[in-house]
């Protein structure tokens, strides 16, 4: 007779596979997770619903992370929207021994270097969060909104260049998205291509 | 006397070959980069073909025009001589590559040369006939675990003459018309059905075709990571092609390149038909 915990374990990797099918589509429920942060704390989409929630997958060495890290883009972006309520996680699903890995305290150290803001970093070195999500790229922003719908999935902006003097000319979707969305209007482009570098996943 | 002698014999020794500055050719890290051209002279009003020409260290690739899920096509910036203008990049058939579940791109390996028609004017004047400056800023992005944007400004010079070939070139221009891809033959056909979760590609050609990889033009229309399931026919193909999730209105025409295992590239323009409501 297998004890409740096992079965337990088993109807949760049914749950993560049936999840991981569907993944993450503009317009549907967004799909619910856990994830360890870069300080040991456990995150819930679940503990967020009424809020607005942005994803923002990161890897620190990519040139087009690097874009828009080095430029203060993305600190902005989070200061910005995180003073409105909004939750920015950020996600990292680098494996290990892979360009954008980094363990939970060097990740701290980052944040502190770079002057990020993001509400938390999720460890995700399995890649399992990101496969949930489908994330190809490092950025790849989705955003979800206090009904738990993905409203956005996507590049962060309509510029797909590793430069930063490309930046000031660029349209933000994020920050589009979310003034479109607060205000009660559709979101006008809620999918678009993510451009950067590969998400680093384990084989 | 003298000094006319001297230009004559300078003259003399251009009319061989484009002179190349030491900036036709740069090596970065995992890349050797060179400003080629076909022809050895110019000639008013004809066609010039220049071309980049990557050479890439092992392991390492760039992109194609329609890069997949992640990386960048390269890009150039012409600095041409006046009344020159350039044409598309002329892309040759790519390769799929695959990462992960989620991502497949599409780029080279090892070498690749990208071609450019440049449009000369009717009439070139006499000062510039001693030589004519052809520039590019050309930028890329060069990835294997990690990926690298890298640039260079590469010349050359040309200068009029009667039309011939590089014989330096030829060769490796040739080579590389070989891979580009076609129209597809007259007689031949490409269809699409739009269906629920998929495209279906029908290819009507002269004989069975039993392997072939599709690479879509435009990104955002088809899952580049999943499986193209390919099936036979009597005088051609069909090909599934799952809808990308980013795909939320209809198009009308799935624009790309089927590629045919050991044979050739087609530019595929199929008109899509919806399901019927």
């Amino acid at each position: 007779m297998k004890s409740p915990r096992h079965l337990i374990l088993h109807a949760c990797a049914l749950v993560a596979l049936i999840a991981s099918a569907f993944a993450a589509r503009v317009g549907e429920p967004a799909p619910g997770f856990t994830a360890v942060d870069s300080n040991g704390k456990q995150q819930h989409l679940s503990d967020y619903k009424g809020k607005y929630v942005v994803l923002e997958w990161h890897n620190q060495g990519c040139p087009y992370t690097k874009k828009h890290y080095a430029s203060g883009n993305m600190q902005r972006l989070q200061k910005e929207w995180t003073a409105k309520g909004v939750v920015w996680l950020t996600v990292i699903s680098s494996a290990p021994g892979t360009q954008g890995f980094v363990t939970p305290s060097q990740e701290n150290d980052y944040l502190k270097t770079m002057n990020a803001a993001p509400t938390a970093v999720l460890m995700d070195p399995g890649g399992s969060l990101g496969h949930l999500y489908g994330a190809k790229t490092t950025p790849h922003m989705f955003i979800i909104d206090p009904n738990g719908t993905l409203i956005y999935n996507g590049a962060i902006d309509d510029h797909p260049t590793s430069d930063q003097s490309d930046i000031a000319s660029s349209k933000n979707y994020v920050s589009a998205a979310l003034e479109e969305a607060s205000n009660g209007k559709p979101v006008t482009e809620p999918a678009t291509r993510p451009y950067g570098c590969s998400v680093k996943y384990k084989d | 006397m003298a000094l006319l002698l001297h230009s004559l014999a300078l003259w003399c020794f251009l009319a061989g070959a484009p002179f190349n500055s030491e900036l036709h050719e740069r090596q970065s890290p995992h890349a050797r980069v060179e400003l080629l051209s076909r022809q050895a002279t110019l000639h008013p009003g004809s066609a010039l073909q220049l071309g980049i020409h990557f050479i890439l260290e092992p392991g390492w690739h760039i992109y194609w025009i329609n890069p997949g899920d992640s990386g960048q096509p390269p890009s150039f910036k012409w600095q041409l001589p006046p009344g020159f203008t350039a044409g598309e990049i002329q892309w040759p058939r790519p390769e799929r590559m695959q990462s992960s579940a989620e991502l497949a791109d599409y780029g080279y390996h090892d070498e690749v040369l990208l071609m450019v028609p440049i449009h000369s004017p009717q009439f070139i004047n006499n000062e510039q006939l001693r030589g004519l400056r052809f520039a590019v800023e050309a930028k890329w992005l060069i990835c294997r675990e990690v990926c690298i944007p890298e640039h260079a400004t590469l010349e050359l010079f040309l200068h009029s003459g009667a039309i011939k070939e590089n014989p330096a070139t030829a060769k490796l221009f040739a080579d590389a018309e070989k891979l580009l891809p076609i129209a597809m033959p007259l007689d031949w056909k490409a269809e699409v059905e739009s269906r629920k979760n998929d495209f279906l590609l029908t290819v009507t050609g002269s004989k069975p075709i039993t392997k072939a990889i599709f690479f879509p033009l435009d990104p955002g229309q088809i899952d580049s990571p999943a499986p193209q399931t390919l099936q036979p026919t009597a005088h051609g193909a069909k090909i599934t092609l799952k809808k990308s999730d980013l795909l939320l209105k209809p198009i009308s025409v799935l624009r790309g390149v089927l590629v045919i295992a050991g044979g050739r590239a087609y530019r595929i323009e199929a008109p899509v038909r919806q399901p019927i409501q």
